[in-house]
């Protein structure tokens, strides 16, 4: 290990790097993001791999929550947003404006940082996007896509006897899964999550982590997220923002055993951030 | 143990507290807390002091005094040429309070020839009787030739002395009924034929200037109809114009302008709606004087700012995770709103609404602009005839002399008040059972 030279290290790290099994799903070229007056991201350039869970790391206020974001357009619903540079789905790119959002964001789910189950029955919070999306023909197909997604997000054997009472009910972490159902159940493509377990407690998050694991077989998957040790649980590749910028991205293992970036491993191990 | 008492030392040791005004502190609290007792006391006191006064003055108008006459429907009164088969105006033109007359003399005794005698009794009933009768008659002409028990409505004065509102003390050359009258009063009393019923003429009698026969049914009517019309343009438009201010519309000078307009709209003095509906809309679109159409557009843009703020208000109360959670599974903008905005802002909405219903129900000074202080007798079919509402009328009748009226004044502003709070309690009670905490 010593006696290993700075360029055989750098060399490994590109090899790692470049060794992608996963075709590109979404890709970032030069992305920046004003905020009015305010610029939040300064030209970053990121593959996401499909089937895969990327994810994002960084201090507060780096831009990874903005990166995240405008993924599925979800900046457009911020006043003074302005968005620059090349984002692109399967190779078209979503800025277009002959590109629908509502079809976009139909492929690209999200799940937010703070359970945000609507104050509707359980059923209800996971049948709306398929009822508005028209993908259920009757009520019996309507039945199965809801349970299909609870028993992806795990959540139906907690809830089958009760799908008709509130999601408001439910604890913190079930309605967490419920969104992450209620995510899946439009059948998105990729699925976006901003700090998914900041609220919620260690067991809630254990199994939150396990669902995102099991998820990545059929999902692609963007995590934001605050937790070094999450990052390094669920994900594959990692990428760590700075001021607006990106750092350093590649493989998690990678990232976290063996960073080239001084401050990425400065905040990996909790130096600064 | 009395070393250490003893030992000065140890006394002194004993750290003195800083000074930090906790006494002070305690002091203002508890003067605030007075103060505020002082307000609401003497809120609840001119509260009380304005309940007792309606209430006092009020309860009696909802029961008015009437007197049970068998009245013989002769038909040499009715119809002395016989003609009632081929003129219809026969019936209509008859001379019916002498028939009452005649059933009264009969009944107290008094001669047909005591031409002094007859024309004090007929001051008992009211005048109310002719139309009662007539009503009777048409309907029904075969009952002509027979004798019916009818109730009929006493004179205002009677009405009066009856309830005990004249002071019967003084000589009858000073007070409106004299010594007879209450003498006969008093007979028909102990016989029970003489009694209080309920005033369902309250509700149902338009305009008169007879108080026995002046009740507030003309007012309801122009109020329902006002009423309807207010909740039918003023909701959609004023949450259409909120859903598009608060959710599409781009932050600019323009909405900026119209934001700042719509709340001094919202200050602006009630009497200048007015002034505009009967420039516009009388004068300009030459809609009928008088009518509650007017009347209900008036008090439509009266409202509208109340409702556009509290609307405004109720969406932006709901929490921006929700609208989060509805774009990001690719709802549109528009099924954002309608399927989960607009529902979680709904009791928000209601209450605003009926707020501002109620405060357009109690609203008098732009409807006498546009001329809805009118004496209208008959009941409005359509919202495009003559009618007045419940506050007006109670203008109206306040400025009026009689005795009779100070009571039906007070019986309207006790139905109006009603009605107020009935509106407000449901406001209470929606806001209460849909309203959701997140």
């Amino acid at each position: 290990m010593n006696l290993m030279t700075e360029r055989n290290l750098e060399k490994a790290v590109n090899d790692k790097m470049n060794a992608q099994p996963n075709a590109i799903k979404m890709q970032g070229k030069e992305v920046t993001v004003h905020y009015g007056d305010k610029q939040a991201l300064f030209g970053v350039s990121l593959d996401v791999p499909e089937k895969m869970v990327t994810a994002l790391i960084g201090p507060s206020g780096c831009g990874k929550s903005t990166f995240l974001r405008s993924l599925n357009r979800m900046n457009d619903t911020i006043e003074g947003c302005k968005i620059g540079g090349k984002i692109t789905l399967d190779d078209e790119d979503i800025y277009n404006p002959k590109i629908d959002v509502v079809e976009l964001r139909a492929r690209v789910g999200m799940v937010f940082q703070k359970p945000n189950p609507f104050p509707k029955s359980i059923f209800e919070n996971v049948a709306y996007g398929p009822r508005i999306h028209g993908l259920a023909k009757n009520r019996q197909q309507l039945d199965e896509i809801v349970e299909k997604s609870l028993r992806r997000a795990s959540l139906f054997d907690e809830v089958k006897d009760r799908l008709h009472e509130a999601g408001t009910g439910l604890s913190g972490g079930q309605q967490q899964r419920l969104c992450i159902a209620r995510a899946i159940a439009v059948s998105p493509e990729v699925i976006l999550m901003d700090e998914p377990c900041s609220a919620l407690d260690p067991i809630a998050t254990a199994k939150v982590e396990e669902l995102i694991d099991e998820l990545r077989q059929n999902y692609t998957i963007v995590i934001v997220t605050h937790s070094m040790q999450q990052a390094a649980r669920v994900s594959q590749r990692t990428a760590m923002f700075h001021l607006g910028n990106l750092v350093e991205v590649g493989d998690t293992e990678m990232m976290f055993t063996n960073p080239t970036e001084k401050r990425t491993q400065d905040y990996i191990t909790g130096r600064f951030g | 143990m009395t070393d250490i008492a003893l030992n000065p030392a140890a006394v002194s040791a004993k750290p003195t507290r800083r000074d930090i005004g906790l006494k002070r502190r305690y002091a203002a609290e508890r003067r605030f807390k007075l103060y505020g007792i002082t307000a609401i006391a003497i809120g609840i006191f001119f509260l009380c002091a304005l309940l007792y006064s309606v209430l006092s003055n009020g309860y009696t108008a909802f029961w008015q005094t009437e007197v049970n006459l068998s009245i013989n429907l002769d038909p040499k009164i009715i119809d002395p040429d016989n003609k009632r088969a081929t003129d219809p105006n026969v019936l209509l033109t008859a001379n019916y309070p002498v028939l009452a007359r005649n059933a009264l003399a009969e009944k107290l005794g008094v001669s047909s020839s005591d031409r002094a005698g007859l024309r004090e009794l007929s001051k008992l009933f009211s005048e109310g009787v002719r139309g009662q009768l007539r009503e009777l008659v048409v309907k029904n002409p075969s009952l002509i030739g027979t004798t019916q028990n009818v109730w009929v409505l006493t004179g205002a004065d009677i009405d009066s002395a009856f309830k005990g509102q004249i002071d019967l003390g003084v000589d009858q050359s000073r007070r409106k009924v004299s010594d007879k009258q209450v003498e006969w009063m008093n007979k028909l009393k102990s016989e029970g034929v003489m009694a209080q019923r309920f005033n369902t003429g309250l509700f149902t009698y338009g305009a008169s200037s007879r108080p026995e026969t002046s009740g507030l049914g003309v007012a309801l009517i122009g109020s329902l109809y006002m009423m309807l019309i207010v909740l039918f343009l003023s909701l959609p438009i004023g949450v259409a114009a909120s859903i598009y201010l608060e959710e599409y519309a781009k932050k600019s000078r323009l909405t900026d302008i119209i934001e700042v307009n719509i709340n001094n709209l919202a200050a602006v003095p009630s009497i200048v709606f007015g002034l505009l509906g009967l420039a516009v809309f009388i004068n300009f679109f030459h809609m009928p004087r008088s009518a509650s159409l007017v009347g209900g557009l008036v008090l439509t843009l009266m409202t509208l700012p109340t409702i556009i703020i509290a609307t405004r208000a109720a969406l932006r109360a709901v929490p921006p995770s929700i609208r989060a959670a509805a774009l990001g599974i690719g709802a549109s903008k528009t099924q954002m709103v309608f399927h989960h905005v607009l529902p979680l802002a709904a009791p928000g909405i209601l209450t605003g609404t009926i707020i501002g219903l109620a405060h357009a129900l109690g609203e008098t000074a732009p409807l006498l602009l546009i001329g809805m202080v009118a004496f209208v007798a008959n009941s409005p079919v359509t919202p495009l005839d003559p009618a007045t509402a419940l506050p007006v009328q109670i203008y109206m009748w306040a400025n009026e002399a009689e005795r009779a009226f100070v009571e039906r004044t007070s019986g309207a502003i006790i139905v109006l008040l009603l009605f107020l709070a009935v509106m407000n309690i449901t406001a209470i009670i929606l806001r209460r059972r849909f309203e959701r905490r997140w």
